[in-house]
């Protein structure tokens, strides 16, 4: 009997432990998922564009040297900062619970989004070979 | 009407009837002579086949599916169909992970999970024929400076611009060649790791295709242990030579003089050489010019560069002249080869043509997406002013694909 409170006061915390764990790895890397995956998604799209507007723009002042080209390229260089923006997004919803191979995922997702259009246009389009 | 009236009536047709003739004889002759000069050269001049003694083992490799592909169950046959006028019949290539490369193909290779790739599959026809020497979308195998363009560098595997090309599609992830541990290690980007891969390949059609390999050693004399891929890829290049070669067509009848063209081939024909200005790239023997400009096709799929953009001749070249350029077209056979454009994004012959000159009318701008439509306003920025030709009717499109059909002939 000298043991019940103990063992309530036990049980209390193994739940609020559980609770705490459930909300710290299923919980809020859920909530993370959802609210920052499309932004998340975007920014992918944005750094992969703005790095290849800064190739583009580095092969561009190899190829056709001049002023206006060099100012492409210091723009394009300025351009990568959106890349930062990318780092930071991913960086908080690691410390947030999202796992890295979700953040794959997702980055692939975007890349790949526009691959079931093909299967789409395949299904609705009547082909005559 | 009185026998006189109708004597004179029907003197009046006759000479009317011949003077359509005359005229359409005539202006079949300009037309003519217009094909010739854009260098019009019948089918079987074109034909070439250094290694035709390889051809019927080259079929062999060509269908390999567990040979051909290191982890996969794909050939060049499961992509390269005849019912689909030897390419696939869909948009975008469905490669590795589709199932069986023997049965599961096409459409039903799409719908069955297979990874797709970037681009719409070529079709064969008059691939490695005399003057054939630019190869796939973005001409990443150009042979036809002396300045060969090859992703092996100096080190290409084959002067023969076929053969070379050949040894691309096996060792692209995705395409014939699925990730695992083997390929991961040697992903490298360098001729030397390459070597070990296609070193496996060929082992592995070795084992795969034993009699056919022992056959290939002993026609090349060999010793089988020392068969390597560019020996399979001479045969493979061989068969594609010969099962896909150019064969006589109405176009050719008609130069020859022994058909005429129909009245809308005709139209259809003073149009491509004439106000639609097709021919100034559209040009010598196989129709194509074989360089590079900006058609602003839709594009579908996930695109070479991800995200639905697609750079072509540019992935090849890192030379920002080349961005969004993609090789002109051949087009024998062209009817037999839907759907159109690097990424197979337009059904039919008559949207390819409309492609050209009014690009927006194949688009619902309104649905696209804001990355989409960012990128078609890039892309249309960059469309060849070369490409673009003056505006025709829908009527006057249709007589062009008329014309393009008397590019065809049957296998």
């Amino acid at each position: 009997m000298k043991f019940d409170k103990y063992l309530i006061a036990l049980n209390i915390l193994a739940s609020i432990a559980c609770i705490l764990l459930a909300l710290k790895y299923i919980a809020v890397p859920y909530a993370v998922s959802s609210i920052y995956k499309e932004r998340y998604k975007e920014l992918v799209f944005a750094c992969d564009n703005v790095m290849r507007d800064h190739l583009i723009a580095k092969n561009k002042v190899v190829n056709e040297k001049s002023e206006q080209s060099i100012k492409q390229l210091k723009a394009a260089e300025l351009g990568l900062l959106t890349c930062d923006d990318y780092d930071r997004l991913r960086k908080k919803m690691i410390d947030l619970g999202v796992s890295e191979g979700r953040l794959s995922m997702y980055g692939l997702e975007a890349i790949e989004e526009k691959s079931e259009d093909v299967r789409t246009f395949v299904r609705t389009h009547e082909f005559k070979y | 009407m009185n026998l006189n009236t109708k004597t004179l009536l029907l003197s009046f047709f006759i000479i009317h009837c011949s003077n359509l003739a005359v005229a359409a004889t005539a202006e079949e002759k300009i037309v003519k002579e217009q094909i010739k000069a854009a260098g019009f050269v019948p089918a079987a001049d074109l034909y070439r086949n250094p290694d035709e003694s390889l051809s019927d083992l080259g079929k062999v490799f060509f269908e390999s599916n567990k040979g051909l592909s290191l982890n996969g169950n794909i050939s060049c046959r499961t992509c390269h169909q005849d019912k689909f006028g030897s390419a696939d019949g869909i948009p975008n290539a469905a490669a590795i992970g589709g199932g069986d490369g023997a049965t599961k193909v096409g459409p039903e290779r799409l719908m069955n999970g297979a990874k797709q790739l970037p681009r719409n599959t070529l079709a064969f026809w008059g691939r490695g024929a005399k003057g054939f020497d630019v190869f796939f979308w973005d001409g990443r195998v150009d042979f036809s400076s002396p300045k060969k363009l090859t992703q092996f560098g100096s080190k290409t595997p084959s002067n023969d611009a076929l053969v070379t090309a050949v040894h691309l599609p096996v060792v692209e992830v995705r395409e014939m060649l699925d990730e695992d541990d083997f390929v991961r290690k040697h992903k490298v980007e360098s001729v030397e790791k390459s070597k070990a891969v296609y070193q496996a390949i060929a082992n592995n059609l070795k084992s795969v295709e034993s009699k056919a390999s022992q056959d290939l050693a002993n026609r090349l004399n060999k010793k089988p242990q020392n068969l390597e891929y560019v020996d399979y890829a001479r045969a493979i290049a061989s068969f594609i030579r010969s099962e896909f070669r150019l064969k006589e067509t109405k176009l050719e009848r008609v130069m020859r003089g022994s058909e005429g063209f129909s009245e809308t081939e005709l139209k259809g024909a003073r149009i491509f050489y004439g106000k639609g200005a097709c021919v100034t790239c559209h040009s010598g023997p196989h129709f194509s010019d074989f360089s590079f400009y900006t058609v602003p096709f839709p594009q579908l799929g996930f695109g070479k560069n991800g995200f639905g953009v697609d750079y072509g001749r540019y992935n090849a070249t890192f030379n920002t002249k080349d961005l969004y350029k993609f090789r002109t077209a051949p087009l024998y056979n062209v009817e037999k080869t839907a759907p159109y454009g690097h990424s197979g994004s337009v059904n039919t012959l008559n949207e390819a043509i409309v492609a050209h000159y009014d690009p927006l009318s194949l688009v619902s701008v309104d649905k696209l997406n804001k990355f989409d439509r960012y990128e078609l306003a890039k892309r249309l920025g960059y469309a060849d002013s070369t490409s673009r030709v003056g505006y025709l009717t829908p009527e006057e499109v249709s007589q062009v694909v008329r014309f393009l059909k008397t590019l065809s002939f049957n296998q």
